[in-house]
């Protein structure tokens, strides 16, 4: 332990720490925008600036603590060259905040109203650059907008490794610009950099002038895209805000993906698949109970799947490896007796996708397998002649695969032309409308909440196990 | 580049291991002065040789100014537009230079035989104003100086 006084409050700190860790580990606020605590030490935005006792003023990311000295974060010399290194940062930044998405969560702009607050001194026009640079067919870049904190070209060289960013030129003419051999469009992990961004400069081509973000709620989540079970945040339009006016899809959309800090799984990044799960989630619905294709109404439904149950004799069912560990421990409870059961791999990769890496992506492309075999055991499916009944609880299962004369039970929450053909269709809810656990294939678990109401008709999956067993009221 | 890879071997053996950034430098100085310029080809196998991301390059090409991308005429002459080569005349010698050759300065004659830039300070403040041509000084300039020295290399 090192000894060190910050603003007259005597600190443990951790040899080796640097001042500015040891100051937010104690709760001491001081702002940064070049600092990351899991990027390396680029000392260039000299926000962090505090002055030590007999030395002067210095930035703090970059100093070790040594025993004994004493720091001042808020001292009025402190203050002074704050405010003068904002006039330095805002030199040529456009102050476009009305038109930028990254106003209301924009550090500069929180850090301007905080220790600034004033107009530019500078009467010199400011230097003009690129607007809207095409970075990837993900990101846009504006480089009037950019301070060079470099954050993003540290998080492409040192955790994705793609080494895709650089700074060209020099000077007040530095730009950020990729490199053609090693685009950033192959960076799995490219968007990290627009929520790295301290600044609107990297624009998110998918959230672009799409909303406010004081519109808009974060919802904690985990996402679904691998077995890696990242937790995340989903961002929907605030309930307040829902306007008649909007396309009412609109209202009930996911806007945006961002990570969930979780040290226990993926640290403060997620990959682009988990940015696309708009894309992975929002296909049309299924919504009506069908048998054989002619609709008709829940506890019709229920009612023939009952019969199906009771009068089969070797049923085998195909557990969804999307389901929660709340609806894999009801459906054991339920029909874990009644069915033999197997963990059905829901998804697979895409073409072109990203298969396994060491930092986060897994070969698994469901999230919750780990809970799912640890109920239903790892066999693969056995469906031997003589099967007559198959319960398919989700997507991935090949319908050419069925036995010869085994009748369908289908829950599935998307419209798909296997519906149909099921003796019994149930359509389900999705993860983002309800809440539960997932396991990852660390055993980590994590919870998410739900986002939007469920679809009228579809019916959460954890009810109709219950109600497949015994008769009873299920609300959909 | 190939042909200058023996010679940078040896440059590697002088730098300790795991520094190979700090090689990215002299090549390409050694590049310059074999081909003139330095090509996007001589960036991908600097690349490749070296084993460091082609933007490590890229950045110290874009930050001197010094490193050209493209060819230049057969005399390049580079005018001071710095402080004291200005208040000696330099920027009417620059007009000068671009009425009598037909260019803008980054321009190259149509005969390839002359290309006009203009540098900030060669640090030959006193014989300003000052313009090198290809590796040479030329000092104490004036309008028949610059003449005389056309008529030289023509």
């Amino acid at each position: 332990m090192t000894e060190i006084v910050i603003n007259d409050r005597t600190i443990d700190a951790q040899p080796g720490q640097t001042v500015l860790e040891a100051a937010l580990a104690n709760g001491i606020f001081v702002p940064t925008f070049c600092w990351h605590p899991k990027l390396s030490v680029a000392g260039n935005c000299r926000m962090c600036l505090v002055e030590v006792e007999g030395r002067g003023l210095d930035i703090a990311c970059n100093m070790p603590v040594t025993k004994g000295m004493r720091v001042l974060t808020d001292s009025p010399e402190v203050k002074a060259h704050r405010k003068a290194m904002l006039q330095f940062i805002t030199l040529n930044h456009p102050v476009d905040c009305g038109i930028c998405d990254k106003a209301g969560e924009c550090r500069l702009q929180d850090y301007h109203y905080a220790y600034n607050g004033e107009p530019s001194l500078s009467v010199e026009p400011k230097v003009r650059s690129t607007k809207y640079y095409n970075l990837s067919s993900r990101i846009l870049l504006d480089n009037e907008r950019c301070i060079l904190c470099l954050r993003c070209t540290r998080f492409t060289h040192e955790v994705s490794k793609s080494m895709a960013l650089g700074i060209e030129h020099r000077g007040d003419t530095s730009v950020i610009r990729p490199v053609a051999d090693r685009p950033l469009g192959e960076d799995p992990y490219s968007d990290n950099i627009i929520d790295l961004c301290p600044v609107g400069a990297l624009q998110s081509r998918q959230f672009l002038h799409k909303t406010r973000v004081w519109y808009l709620k974060p919802t904690p989540s985990v996402c679904p895209g691998c077995a890696r079970g990242c937790t995340i945040q989903v961002w929907h339009r605030k309930a307040e805000w829902r306007v008649k006016a909007l396309d009412p899809a609109q209202n009930n959309a996911i806007a945006r993906v961002t990570p969930l800090e979780n040290p226990a799984v993926n640290g403060p990044w997620i990959c682009n698949k988990g940015r696309d799960l708009a894309r992975l989630l929002e296909r049309q619905r299924a919504t009506e109970p069908m048998l054989r294709g002619a609709p008709t109404s829940l506890e019709g439904a229920l009612e023939r799947a009952r019969e199906l149950i009771g009068a089969a004799r070797h049923p085998v069912a195909l557990v969804s490896s999307w389901g929660s560990n709340e609806e894999l421990e009801a459906f054991r409870r339920h029909l874990g007796a009644v069915f033999t059961s197997f963990v059905k791999c829901d998804a697979v990769a895409e073409p072109g996708e990203r298969i396994e890496d060491q930092l986060l992506i897994r070969a698994d492309k469901n999230p919750n397998t780990a809970a799912a075999e640890a109920l239903f055991g790892r066999a693969e499916a056995q469906l031997p002649e003589g099967t007559d009944l198959v319960l398919v609880w989700g997507e991935g299962f090949d319908f050419a695969r069925l036995p010869r004369g085994a009748r369908v039970l289908f829950l599935n929450a998307y419209l798909q032309p296997e519906n149909g053909h099921a003796d019994v269709f149930l359509p389900i809810t999705i993860h983002t409308e309800r809440a539960g656990h997932f396991t990852n294939f660390q055993g980590v678990v994590s919870a998410f909440q739900p986002c939007f109401e469920p679809p009228r008709g579809a019916a959460h999956a954890e009810a109709l196990f219950a109600a497949l067993a015994a008769p009873a009221r299920v609300h959909a | 580049m190939r042909s200058l890879i023996p010679e940078f071997e040896a440059l590697r053996a002088r730098f300790p291991a795991g520094f190979a950034s700090s090689l990215v430098l002299p090549c390409l100085r050694r590049i310059q002065e074999e081909r003139g310029y330095v090509a996007d080809e001589d960036v991908e196998e600097l690349a490749a040789f070296l084993g460091v991301p082609a933007i490590q390059i890229e950045e110290v090409l874009t930050f001197y100014t010094q490193f050209r991308r493209r060819p230049v005429g057969r005399w390049h002459l580079q005018l001071c537009r710095n402080v004291s080569c200005s208040m000696r005349g330099g920027e009417r010698l620059i007009e000068h230079l671009e009425r009598r050759l037909g260019v803008r300065p980054g321009e190259t004659t149509a005969d390839g035989r002359f290309t006009l830039s203009t540098v900030e300070c060669l640090g030959s403040c006193g014989t300003a104003p000052a313009m090198m041509v290809n590796e040479r000084y030329v000092e104490s300039l004036s309008a028949e100086a610059v003449d005389a020295l056309l008529e030289e290399l023509r």
